[in-house]
């Protein structure tokens, strides 16, 4: 009966609907899309907790650590998933199910390797628009200026007083941030998050404030 | 009225006029007007009274500064009436006074004052100590302080983090040059100005000064500069943290911005310094500031007779801007020889002035222009200790300081052309120095951007210094004053202190208390080493001077506590805890179910049918790779190298001291993979104890360590019927007693989920079944599980219950029956320590402690005669007929189970063996007694419930 | 705040780690007298000058590592140290 705990990137699509940690009714018209919308607002932030996470620890003397290929504090796109060089030998890979799964099993897994489903540990947001980087001000003592976190930078650090992994992966040329966090304190930060935003004049759905 | 018709450089809008109130009567001024100018314009000449003696005060600096301007608006004590402006019916009221501002009956006559003199805390209020309470009674009354009002609603304060190439702390020209040489650069600047527009002092200036801060303020404008006016830079903390709070915020009543400023200017300028001489707390007695501000900027006629004692070009510039207003004005000037001795007049206004020739004048206005202070404040924060320059009567830097620069007034003096120079010249330097930080942060952080080439050197200073104008040194007249305004501290009571032998600066200070109210040094700190510079007989270099700390200027408390970031965490399940009746408890930062409205109701159902229990706090560390078991072995103190696949295992932890840090199971789910669980508030110290080893002790184990706590939602299944639910939801198992035996791991698909695992364990000593299941699903299986038990009277329990049955069957918990010295062995398992393992943390400790007879040990209590009563928990258990401690009671709980009262308690090793009595002092002061039980479980001691 | 220079993040605010304290080697626990595990346990060098010590990036690497600070005028002195790289009981 028993071989290993989890198959380690479950497809969720055929499960009860994934529950996103932060609460239903207040994200009605988003739900947890894994697909950050467009939006007219100028600052937009999205509930994506249900996008398939994967770590991957692996030290330089893996196959696995090369074929990654994002060194430390860096990220790059495979066809549609985010590879994030999360921590010095470790990786979180972020997308969709079927390719975030097709990309780890390309992985040669000899040696040291870890590979751990992260996609219900971790609540994830995305924060989109002009202002995103006023808004991680407000919460985050990390310099966000583009000469010290540019597009594709991760990096991890405190926001609102939450350990949080920060990738940043700008939309068409217009600054993003995807926002990470253990899931139990996902409905906080997502209304942390809200709070800071507020002076700049939207709501949650990325509509005026009501 | 003295409002003046109006003046060229007036900042009040005339066209709107602001109704606000004094101390409950109407009162009217312009949009523009501060507190200070409205009230003057409007003839108020006394605005408080001084702190000891009650003396009647008027505006003195008229500037944020002013000693004498604290008032309450509103809710809001301590407002600096000369800095803050009047808004559409204000409430503004005297602080402190009683009854009235008129006629404070606390007013102290002459006899006696003699109380109240440098030490009067330390002398007056000593002795006989069972007075106390009526003492601090009266130092109330002395108290500056406006009203709190506890129902304040709360209000919006707001942080803000930056990282700007330079912030410039002073708006003035230099500032505003200096600024705008940053910005030439095209480096990043924060230009931040205390008062509520750019230009300094250009403000209160002539025609020619104005355009010059208005062409400077349009050029820093147009180059982008980031401004923020009525904000203050109050401190610079190590690596230039520079804390700024901002008062200008559209939304946020305050924010407070920190900033990592890479090289921060202090360009504050001067602070006008008092004269001290017989009187000069008079209202009516003036600076010349003072005076220029209320002529030029808020067109107010101060008063229409005027003497005016100058120093210097300000105060001729006061007595010129009197003159234009109108005002009768008698030059007394110092630099030809000329002094003043007394203020003369009545304690509401002054009325006339004796001069060092004899002379008497009738006046209603006494202006000073004594000379300056230089606020070095933000210098001495960053280790600089400032030098008295005999010349130019004043404190200069002397210390050179990498990434923090003066200029203007702090710097020196000169024309405007060479003040101007030094300020741009001070901003090219700091934008170069900033780019040679900035290389080096890029260079040395993996996300920034690459940086070409090698990094820049540091640029050297070259700045030309700047000329310091020669000043008379004039502090204090012939006669005694005060010195400090806030603290009603004289220059007659400093020299009595030195002369008791308080006679260095520091001791002074802290003897008389002389700046250490609300001015802080400010306005009085040179003048208090120049008097003490002359009851030495040395000069004020050899005195020195103290040292300003931080903060710059008062800080609320809304703008410290800024936005509250209180994180914290729920489980999957928490919205149905929430729907569902159940009573919250904070746990560290989980919200967490204590009940649902009957703990004891929970446990007997739990005992009889079934229970479900939420416990996702619960720590779960994943563990992988082919040295787990090593890693296993050296952290708990028991044996790990032979745990089965599918076996899960009990073990405590202990710190290198061997006292209980943690406790737990883990399970092995695979060949090379194990699952850890902690206590629900170890998980993060555990996670950081098992890296620290890896990465500093054993580097060469291959194991990697990831916290999974809230990826799992973990559901207790407990209770005789907790095996018939089970298999209606986990048909894939072998649930059978044989196949899935106690202390075993096996992976599920339940309730149609996969990938959970669940394993039999049994903290509440029934029959139990603890499911992990994949977080995003938690909910869904905890309600499939009510759904599918509610014919076995399923119901679900709290931690209330939960802490009940655990005491029941005398489990402990890490932190409550244990403290920060209790080992390992001293709760009962010292077969769990193995000391025949080659190493684990803790290790030389637990076997000294296997040893020792002496200290404390964990018992089973029961109360004897009274079974019904509840010992209180951390009530003390005494050796009877004494009030000799010998242990205390750690758990206590009525029991449901067994309907009378169980505890757990650490008692001396001699009082221990089961049978001894013992006395428990309950809070009351009641002593009943207990028993020491056999075994720690109250409850089914021999385990056949979990084991079923 | 103090900045410190973390070997993998670069140079952080002290609040993103922990401070371990000073670095010192741990004792053989199967040889070590009750005096060298205590002192190893709680005695502390403290000096005004230069100390190696550790500290942990908790918000960032999540790395242990160990650098030398001038405890007088908080400047580093050598570059951070991975603590791995030490070896064991130095």
């Amino acid at each position: 009966m028993l071989t290993s705990t989890r198959t380690e990137c479950g497809s969720v699509a055929e499960l009860p609907a994934f529950e996103s940690p932060v609460s239903r009714s207040f994200v009605s018209s988003e739900g947890a899309s894994t697909e950050p919308r467009r939006s007219g607002a100028a600052l937009t932030l999205h509930d994506v907790s249900a996008t398939t996470k994967i770590i991957v620890r692996a030290g330089p003397e893996t196959a696995a650590h090369h074929q990654l290929h994002a060194s430390f504090g860096t990220s790059r796109t495979e066809e549609g998933v985010l590879v994030v060089g999360q921590r010095p030998d470790e990786w979180i890979i972020l997308g969709p199910a079927d390719p975030s799964r097709a990309l780890v099993d390309r992985l040669d897994r000899s040696g040291h390797v870890s590979v751990i489903d992260h996609t219900h540990s971790r609540a994830l947001f995305r924060l989109t628009g002009a202002e995103a980087a006023s808004v991680l001000e407000k919460l985050c003592s990390l310099d966000w200026n583009d000469h010290m976190t540019p597009d594709g930078a991760a990096v991890s650090a405190s926001v609102a007083k939450v350990t949080c992994d920060i990738v940043r992966d700008d939309l068409d040329g217009t600054r993003s941030y995807l926002i990470s966090c253990d899931r139990s304190y996902g409905q906080y930060l997502f209304d942390a998050i809200l709070d800071a935003r507020h002076e700049f004049g939207v709501g949650p759905a990325g509509g005026p404030v009501g | 009225m003295t409002r003046l018709p109006p003046q060229p450089g007036e900042v009040i809008d005339r066209s709107r006029p602001v109704d606000f109130t004094w101390n409950g009567r109407a009162m009217s001024g312009f949009a523009g007007d501060t507190i200070a100018s409205a009230l003057t314009a409007g003839g108020v000449r006394v605005v408080s009274r001084s702190m000891k003696y009650r003396r009647p005060r008027g505006y003195m600096s008229n500037d944020y500064w002013d000693p004498n301007g604290l008032v309450q608006v509103g809710d809001d004590p301590n407002v600096r009436s000369a800095h803050r402006l009047i808004e559409p019916d204000m409430a503004v009221e005297a602080q402190n006074v009683w009854p009235s501002l008129e006629h404070d009956l606390r007013a102290v006559t002459g006899l006696a004052s003699r109380f109240l003199t440098a030490g009067f805390y330390y002398k007056t209020f000593m002795r006989p100590m069972w007075l106390w309470p009526t003492y601090e009674k009266v130092l109330s009354t002395f108290s500056p302080g406006g009203r709190i009002d506890l129902d304040t609603p709360h209000r919006y304060h707001d942080k803000r983090y930056t990282h700007p190439d330079v912030v410039v702390a002073g708006g003035g020209p230099a500032g505003m040059a200096a600024a705008l040489a940053v910005a030439e650069t095209g480096a990043m600047v924060l230009l931040v100005e205390h008062g509520h527009r750019l230009g300094g002092h250009l403000l209160w200036g002539d025609d020619h000064d104005r355009t010059l801060a208005a062409e400077l303020a349009a050029a820093v404008e147009a180059a982008g500069v980031e401004v923020l006016v009525d904000s203050t830079v109050t401190g610079r903390y190590e690596d230039n943290w520079t804390a700024i709070v901002q008062r200008n915020h559209p939304v946020a009543v305050e924010r407070l911005i920190k900033a990592r400023a890479k090289v921060l200017i202090a360009a504050p300028g001067l602070i006008e310094r008092p004269y001290v001489f017989d009187g000069n707390d008079k209202p009516g007695v003036m600076l010349s500031g003072a005076v220029r501000r209320f002529v030029n900027m808020h067109a107010v006629r101060p008063g229409s007779t005027a003497v005016v004692f100058t120093a210097n070009s300000d105060g001729d510039a006061a007595a010129a801007d009197l003159e234009r207003a109108g005002v009768e004005v008698t030059v007394v000037d110092a630099r030809r020889g000329e002094g003043i001795v007394r203020a003369l007049g009545g304690s509401t206004s002054v009325k006339g002035v004796e001069l060092a020739d004899g002379r008497m004048l009738d006046c209603d206005l006494l202006v000073t222009a004594a000379g300056w202070t230089a606020p070095t404040s933000l210098l001495n924060m960053s280790g600089d200790r400032p030098v008295y320059d005999d010349a130019a009567a004043r404190f200069f830097p002397s210390v050179p300081i990498g990434n923090v620069l003066a200029t203007g007034g702090l710097a020196g003096d000169g024309n405007p052309d060479e003040l101007i120079e030094h300020a741009r010249a001070t901003g090219r330097l700091a934008a170069a120095r900033a780019r040679a930080v900035s290389h080096r942060l890029q260079a040395a952080t993996a996300r920034a951007q690459p940086v070409e080439g090698e990094a820049p050197g540091w640029p050297p200073d070259i700045r030309p210094a700047l000329p310091r104008d020669p000043h008379p040194a004039l502090f204090r007249s012939t006669t005694h004053g005060v010195v400090d305004f806030s603290e009603d501290v004289s220059s007659k009571d400093m020299v009595g202190a030195a002369a008791e032998g308080y006679d260095s600066v520091e001791l002074l200070k802290r003897y008389t208390t002389a700046t250490m109210g609300p001015s802080q040094g400010k306005l009085e700190t040179v003048n208090t080493v120049a008097v003490l510079a002359e009851a030495r007989g040395q000069t004020i270099a050899e005195v020195g001077t103290t040292v300003w700390r931080p903060p710059y200027a008062p800080v609320t408390m809304g703008a410290l506590g800024g936005r509250l970031f209180e994180p914290v965490r729920v489980s999957s399940v928490h919205p149905w805890h929430e729907a569902n009746g159940a009573t919250f408890m904070l746990a560290g930062q989980w919200i967490r179910p204590d009940h649902y409205g009957d703990p004891a109701g929970e446990v007997r159902n739990t005992r009889q049918n079934v229970g479900i229990m939420d416990v996702t706090p619960l720590g779960k560390l994943d563990l992988r790779g082919p040295d787990v078991p090593k890693l296993l072995s050296h952290l708990y103190t028991n044996k790990w190298m032979k745990l089965a696949v599918g076996s899960v295992r009990y073990g405590i932890m202990c710190a290198e001291d061997g006292v209980i840090l943690d406790d737990g199971v883990t399970g092995r789910l695979g060949e090379q993979h194990y699952m850890m669980t902690t206590t629900s508030s170890g998980a993060a110290t555990v996670w950081e104890w098992a890296e620290n080893w890896l990465q500093t002790e054993h580097p060469d184990w291959r194991v990697h360590v990831t916290p999974v706590t809230s990826g799992y939602t973990s559901i207790n299944v407990a209770g005789p019927k907790s095996r018939s639910l089970m298999r209606r939801l986990a048909g894939d198992v072998d649930l059978d007693p044989d196949a899935f035996r106690y202390m075993q791991v096996r992976t599920a698909t339940v309730a149609g989920i996969p990938d959970c695992f669940m394993w039999r364990i049994g903290f509440t000593g029934e029959l139990s079944f603890e499911l992990h299941v994949p977080a995003g699903h938690g909910l869904a299986v905890w309600e499939g599980l009510l759904e599918a038990g509610e014919d076995l009277g399923i119901r679900p329990f709290g931690v209330e219950a939960q802490r009940i049955m655990r005491l029941e069957k005398g489990h402990f918990i890490v932190g409550q029956d244990t403290d920060g010295l209790t080992k390992a062995p001293a709760v009962g398992l010292r077969h769990l320590i193995k000391l025949d393992k080659d190493d684990f943390a803790g290790k030389p400790e637990l076997a000294w402690a296997l040893e020792d007879t002496s200290a404390p040990v964990l018992v089973a209590i029961q109360p004897t005669h009274h079974g019904r009563v509840v010992p209180d928990e951390a009530a003390q258990i005494v050796r009877p007929g004494t009030d000799e401690i010998i242990g205390r009671i750690t758990s206590s709980r009525m029991s449901p189970s067994l309907h009378r009262s169980v505890c757990l308690g650490q008692v001396l090793p001699e009082v221990s063996d089961p049978g001894t009595e013992l006395t428990v002092v309950m809070l009351d002061g009641r002593r009943i007694t207990a028993r020491v039980m056999e075994h720690h479980a109250h409850f089914d001691p021999d385990g056949m419930r979990v084991r079923g | 705040m103090l900045i410190v220079p973390c070997p993998n993040c670069g140079p952080r605010n002290a609040a993103d780690l922990r401070y371990v304290g000073e670095s010192r080697p741990r004792p053989d626990p199967n040889s070590a007298s009750a005096k060298e595990w205590r002192a190893y346990l709680y005695e502390r060098a403290n000096p005004a000058g230069l100390l190696r010590e550790t500290w942990y990036c908790r918000s960032g690497c999540r790395r242990y590592f160990t650098l030398e600070r001038d405890t007088v005028t908080n400047e580093f002195t050598n570059p951070p140290t991975p603590v791995a790289k030490l070896g064991k009981r130095p």
